[in-house]
């Protein structure tokens, strides 16, 4: 349901009711990649739509930049109609795979994306300087583009995405094709501008990625959202509560089994140690070997 | 960082014009096209040596030295400011989609205009410095050759016992066959060409799925625009078919849209040592700015549409 625009206090993102119908072939029934879509994203909101490939979550992006045009519905960033130029002063975003020009620098990508914002001069010059910090790319400002690993190429990505410091960013599949070390630092400097109040819209189909770093999710399947709301509400099991002890001895636990088993209705559904993901492993082997 | 929206932004549309413009250009030039002026000054300094002999007189000594300098330099700079003003214009567009950088760039406040007018404007300035380069080898080329010229004609006609106000006025005529106004004139006339065949192919980009399409096309329009004038004069004085109003019509709106390339035939006047006036130079400035704005709006309507 959506609630009536707040003109003091625009939702960073409003799409109100997207369809996007795609021509296919002569006298075919054109193909309906976005079926009736609403989020809405408060302006702080790290908000990550999942669904599998094909499902619509780049074409939802598209609409939402004004790259694609919606069928019916519209889209909005900041209460400014997303087919308007004026709209994208407020975004940053990094497509899915991206590719800058491999003749460039990173820094004179940077440089060149700033000045297409109407950024120049010092500004500009400290701007981009603080961004390659940020994404931690300044031993390889001056390198060309064409040079890049997937990992690199991501985060100029984001840094461009940036350059203008919008109040939202949109990334899609940002970690795809990266590896764990370079997945991590994405996050990371996700997680560093959901700190600094800016609004993410991401969408993936890497649902543990998700999980950590979004506070609400839209589920979406053949264009249609079939769940969205708080992360944590979403994915709690209301009738079950985790207690995790160390060193717990065994007389220990066989009182708690005692005690819940003297308590009406309740049950143990599971014991055993909690295990660290494969990731968390990967990672921390690394680290260790590195050191 | 900073907090959110803490940078003023102040981008006119003529600074992202600039920056799309000399973007494109540097990606050019880092793409190495300049090294085919290693071929242009070959063809420049080999030029020199179609001497055609015919020694009868003074008069004949290195004419045909000079024209052809002047008709190999200036038929090269065609074909390079041509071929470089299609296939670059027909190659940056699909790339950038390709790319998906034309994603990241529409998605910053950028109009679509601007950036087809950018990515038009950085192609123009790369045919305008190549064809200033080709230029300045082709006048000193020309140049060093006419001091020769001149000098082995006077040397001839004094043997040959001519009297001085003849011998001087050999000297003009053969220095009006050097490097002249008129000549600057030809080559303006050379990247005004390229100015529409670029725009066209801007055109056609837009609504292609393939460099190698847009490329096909845009020749043969080029190729089409150096005989439709005559095609329509015989289409208009044969028979009957000139006399009714719509075939007049569709002979001027086939005109309006198709450049005609005939006017730039005072390029081979020029090269047959004949003045170029300067109403004629401004009448071809005229024509190739109104293609140029014609083929370039109709671009930003197709694109405009566009969905990626």
């Amino acid at each position: 349901m959506f609630r009536p625009p707040m003109a003091e206090n625009p939702p960073a993102v409003e799409i109100r009711d997207l369809v996007k119908d795609f021509k296919t072939s002569f006298r075919r029934k054109p193909l309906r990649a976005v079926d009736g879509v609403s989020i809405r994203i408060m302006p702080g909101e790290v908000y990550g739509l999942i669904g599998p490939n094909g499902s619509g979550k780049s074409t939802t992006m598209k609409a939402l930049l004004g790259l694609v045009a919606p069928t019916s519905g519209n889209c909005a960033i900041f209460g400014k109609d997303s087919l308007k130029v004026d709209s994208r002063n407020e975004v940053g975003f990094l497509p899915e795979n991206p590719y800058f020009y491999k003749h460039l620098s990173g820094a004179e990508t940077l440089r060149f994306y700033g000045r297409l914002c109407g950024i120049g001069g010092k500004i500009l010059t400290q701007r981009v300087n603080e961004l390659l910090a940020l994404v931690d790319l300044e031993g390889a400002r001056d390198r060309r583009i064409g040079g890049y690993s997937k990992g690199m190429l991501q985060r100029i990505g984001l840094a461009q995405a940036l350059i203008q410091e919008p109040r939202l960013v949109i990334l899609d599949e940002p970690t795809a094709g990266v590896d764990p070390v370079g997945s991590r630092q994405i996050r990371d400097l996700i997680l560093k501008l959901r700190e600094r109040g800016i609004t993410v819209f991401l969408c993936s189909h890497l649902l543990e990625q998700v999980q950590e770093v979004c506070d609400h999710v839209g589920i979406i399947f053949r264009g249609r959202m079939i769940r969205e709301g708080r992360l944590e509400d979403l994915i709690s099991i209301e009738d079950q509560t985790d207690i995790v002890l160390k060193d717990a001895t065994p007389e220990l636990l066989a009182q708690i089994g005692d005690l819940v088993s003297k308590s009406p209705g309740a049950s143990i559904v599971r014991t055993g140690k909690p295990r660290t993901t494969l990731e968390r492993l990967f990672l921390r082997e690394i680290r260790e070997e590195e050191e | 960082m900073s907090t959110p929206a803490s940078i003023p932004m102040q981008g006119s549309n003529a600074s992202r014009i600039l920056t799309i413009a000399t973007h494109t250009f540097t990606q050019l030039v880092r793409m190495k096209v300049f090294y085919f002026m290693g071929i242009f000054a070959v063809i420049a300094i080999a030029s020199n040596f179609f001497d055609l002999p015919q020694h009868e007189g003074p008069e004949s000594v290195g004419a045909s030295v000079l024209r052809s300098i002047k008709s190999w330099s200036l038929g090269a700079m065609t074909l390079f400011s041509v071929v470089l003003s299609i296939v670059a214009t027909a190659l940056l567009l699909p790339k950038d989609v390709e790319d998906r950088t034309l994603y990241t760039i529409l998605a910053k406040p950028v109009p679509r205009i601007d950036y087809l007018a950018g990515k038009l404007l950085g192609v123009l300035l790369l045919v305008f410095v190549s064809l200033a380069l080709m230029d300045l080898l082709m006048v000193a080329v020309l140049q060093i050759r006419t001091t020769m010229v001149v000098a082995q004609q006077a040397e001839m006609a004094k043997a040959m016992g001519w009297p001085q106000d003849a011998i001087d006025s050999l000297r003009a005529d053969t220095l009006a066959s050097g490097p002249n106004a008129a000549l600057q004139g030809a080559v303006l006339a050379v990247f005004l060409r390229a100015v529409i065949m670029a725009s066209l192919a801007l055109l056609i980009s837009t609504f292609s799925s393939s460099t190698l399409f847009t490329t096909i096309v845009s020749f043969l329009v080029y190729f089409i625009g150096h005989f439709q004038a005559d095609a329509r004069d015989i289409y208009l004085h044969s028979g009957q078919a000139g006399e009714g109003l719509f075939a007049r019509l569709a002979s001027l709106l086939l005109s309006l849209v198709l450049p005609d390339f005939q006017l730039f035939n005072v390029i081979d006047a020029v090269i047959e040592g004949q003045a170029l006036p300067l109403l004629t130079m401004g009448k071809l400035a005229l024509v190739s700015l109104y293609y140029a704005l014609f083929f370039t709006i109709a671009s930003w309507f197709v694109f405009s549409d566009k969905e990626f």
